[in-house]
């Protein structure tokens, strides 16, 4: 996968990069709005990551301009600005997406895996996921373990789906909040712990492997392997 | 708005304006008129008065040189038929005879020595006996048979008889009646002239007014955009339609500045905490395991403490100036309520809390989501941070015409009288509070920018009550209720 990193601040740009890399992405980046739009023309790219405040223009001018130069590459928009104003909203519906600075690295892999799937054909929805012995049947809404059925409520059934639909992956609050309760809010309590905690109750049982694990101050993973 | 009220025009400036004119206008012309009627009413009497001395004079004259022979009464008779056709104010009678005149000579002995007039003019005798008349001071007489009184002027003869000359009024009455009634109908005409063009004019200036008024109070808390209508005239309403565009440019100007300031104080915080967040992130690595791994998380967490700390003081901020930004869509309070619900009920729960919901039907209106989805997560946040255990909270979602409520309740312990007076004020915080003392501050930014309100008191009963009321008539148009669940797909 080619991506194409337009950000100007040099220590964020290296962070990225090396943490881009490591997640398999083949990155290229770029300083300013110039240097973007000829790496984009020249180069055929899967996606790119473009933050708002450049130094040479703005991040929403240089999508247009690329767009209109034929780049059809969907644009994960990075904003450390506090309101997301309604020209990224007009974007995101066409398809694009963004996050707000600062944000877990996990969010951002996981918006630009969004973002490319979106982009690729749909393949035929799976009724039935599969991790490890957990099992999942999506027509009958029902889990089981090791063959045996687990006692889930409706919503720890969402949360449980989501982990599989990631697994493997490190998800963070902010990200089960966002897919699964449908709200873009941090709260200061522990409510998403509290979740997680007892739908590991009922998943984790004595004697088996435990399958979610916590990474503390990440985010959570399910297992895969 | 008082196009609302049952009869806007009764109620409305340029009706009273119109009304308070014209009376004004109709008394004073009325009063000028009246004056004006009593003026030609004595001059026409003057006149009158005038002829019938002049007259009665000549006539005087006439008997005292006639002899008093057989001819006598002939004689003045013909005199004073040709005095009666030489009336001043004569209207053409309605009948041949000549009854607005007649001419009277009465003897020393109250006898009727000669009369020319209609009749026999014995009652005209009774009357002017009846009267005290006084040579040379004209009369009114009142005689029987006659509506209007005659005009009566004496002369005394040598021979001791009196001749009298009597005009009658109703000629003169005539005149002034004419003179009324045409001055009526046109006095009517012009009050109701002057009352329209009084009206219309008021009204067509003051809609002007209207107008600003309307476009000044759609202008909201955020909206700054828009401006009052102007005219080209320059006039007071034309030079307050321009003072108010004045104000509201600098308005728009400084909350501009503040936008401005904020962005950049949140944009020049936020990229070192991307960067410092991001480092910390990859030096957790695959390498690190255990205990050296505490340290880097917990500073990621402070990190996004602090993050979230930056975007709650921003925003209660630009509250407090009124500059927060809101993207409205229509939100459904009672569905967002029960996820809410249910996503702090575990929690709630494990703390030892009950919490019920009490919200019977949908209530859709137009919010900033994202603001409302952290103000009512500030308010759940708040309960399970104060709350001790085995307590209940309760939530109530009350729709009422205007408004809708989100109450919070408990029977907890309650504020304590130390924080009350300051509960909405930023860095105030309970003892035991381990918040950063932006909470209810927060919830009452958000409720003000949507142009509602926040109460919080303690309950009779014991514990908290926290209400957020929010108008209703803000629900976006054609817009459909964002859903709060996603499904994973």
């Amino acid at each position: 996968m080619r991506l194409l990193l337009v950000e100007d601040e040099h220590d964020i740009q290296e962070f990225l990069k090396h943490s881009l890399e490591e997640a398999g992405y083949q990155v290229e980046a770029a300083s300013d709005g110039i240097t973007a739009e000829r790496l984009a023309i020249d180069g055929a790219f899967d996606i790119l990551i473009v933050d708002l405040g450049l130094p040479d223009q703005d991040g929403i001018t240089l999508i247009f301009r690329l767009r209109q130069l034929g780049v059809r590459a969907p644009v994960l928009i990075l904003s450390a600005r506090r309101s997301v104003d309604d020209r990224v909203r007009g974007l995101e519906q066409g398809g694009d997406d963004y996050l707000t600075k600062p944000f877990a690295l996990a969010e951002l892999l996981a918006r630009l895996r969004n973002l490319l799937k979106r982009n690729s054909p749909a393949g035929n929805e799976a009724t039935r996921l599969r991790v490890l012995d957990l099992e999942l049947d999506l027509l009958r809404r029902e889990a089981s373990r090791s063959g045996h059925v687990l006692q889930l409520t409706p919503q720890e059934f969402v949360l449980l789906e989501y982990f599989c639909r990631n697994a493997g992956r490190v998800v963070t609050r902010s990200m089960i909040l966002d897919q699964v309760w449908g709200m873009r809010i941090h709260p200061e309590t522990n409510v998403v712990d509290v979740h997680i905690y007892r739908l590991r109750g009922k998943v984790d049982n004595v004697g088996q492997q435990p399958l979610i694990r916590t990474l503390r101050g990440v985010g959570y993973v399910l297992k895969d392997r | 708005m008082s196009s609302k009220t049952a009869s806007p025009k009764l109620h409305s400036a340029a009706w009273r304006i119109s009304l308070w004119a014209s009376l004004a206008f109709a008394f004073g012309t009325m009063l000028v008129f009246f004056f004006l009627q009593r003026f030609v009413e004595q001059d026409i009497q003057r006149r009158s008065d005038a002829w019938l001395s002049g007259e009665v004079e000549v006539l005087g004259n006439v008997a005292t040189r006639t002899p008093k022979d057989r001819l006598y009464g002939r004689v003045v008779g013909e005199v004073a038929e040709l005095a009666s056709r030489e009336v001043p104010n004569k209207l053409p009678s309605e009948t041949d005879r000549n009854d607005s005149v007649f001419f009277l000579q009465r003897g020393s002995d109250d006898s009727l020595q000669l009369w020319v007039g209609v009749g026999s003019g014995q009652d005209t005798l009774t009357a002017i006996v009846g009267t005290k008349l006084v040579p040379g001071q004209p009369t009114d007489v009142r005689i029987e048979g006659f509506a209007v009184p005659f005009r009566v002027a004496c002369i005394q003869v040598v021979d001791g008889s009196r001749i009298y000359l009597g005009l009658s009024e109703r000629d003169e009455l005539r005149v002034l009646r004419n003179l009324r009634i045409r001055f009526m109908l046109l006095w009517f005409l012009i009050v109701l002239f002057g009352f329209a063009i009084v009206f219309l004019t008021t009204r067509r200036m003051l809609s002007h007014v209207r107008r600003i008024t309307d476009a000044a109070s759609r202008i909201g808390h955020t909206d700054l955009n828009t401006r009052v209508p102007t005219t080209k005239r320059n006039d007071e309403v034309a030079q307050l339609a321009l003072t108010l565009n004045r104000m509201l440019d600098r308005i728009e100007n400084s909350m501009h500045q503040l936008h401005t300031i904020t962005d950049s104080l949140a944009h020049d915080l936020r990229s070192p905490l991307t960067a410092i967040r991001g480092k910390l992130e990859m030096s957790l690595g695959a390498s690190i395991h255990g205990e050296q791994a505490e340290p880097i998380v917990s500073a990621i967490e402070e990190l996004d403490r602090l993050t979230e700390f930056l975007n709650q003081s921003l925003d209660v901020a630009e509250a407090k100036a009124d500059a927060l930004r809101l993207t409205r869509i229509d939100i459904e309070l009672d569905e967002l309520l029960r996820v809410m619900t249910a996503l702090y009920e575990p929690s709630m729960a494990e703390k030892g809390l009950q919490i019920g919901l009490h919200s019977a039907n949908p209530v859709v209106i137009g919010a900033d989501a994202s603001l409302i989805h952290r103000m009512i997560a500030n308010l759940f946040d708040n309960e399970l941070k104060h709350l001790p255990a085995a307590c209940t909270i309760t939530i109530r979602l009350q729709a009422e015409e205007e408004s809708v409520s989100i109450v919070f309740e408990d029977n907890g312990p309650g504020f304590s009288s130390d924080v009350m007076p300051h509960l909405f004020e930023r860095r105030v915080k309970g003892k035991s509070s381990n918040g950063h003392g932006l909470g209810l501050a927060f919830i009452d930014a958000v409720a003000r920018a949507h142009g509602g309100t926040v109460t919080a008191c303690n309950r009779e009963t014991g514990g908290a009550q926290v209400t957020v009321t929010l108008p209703r008539d803000t629900s976006v148009q054609g817009g459909s209720p964002i859903g709060m669940v996603q499904a994973v797909r």
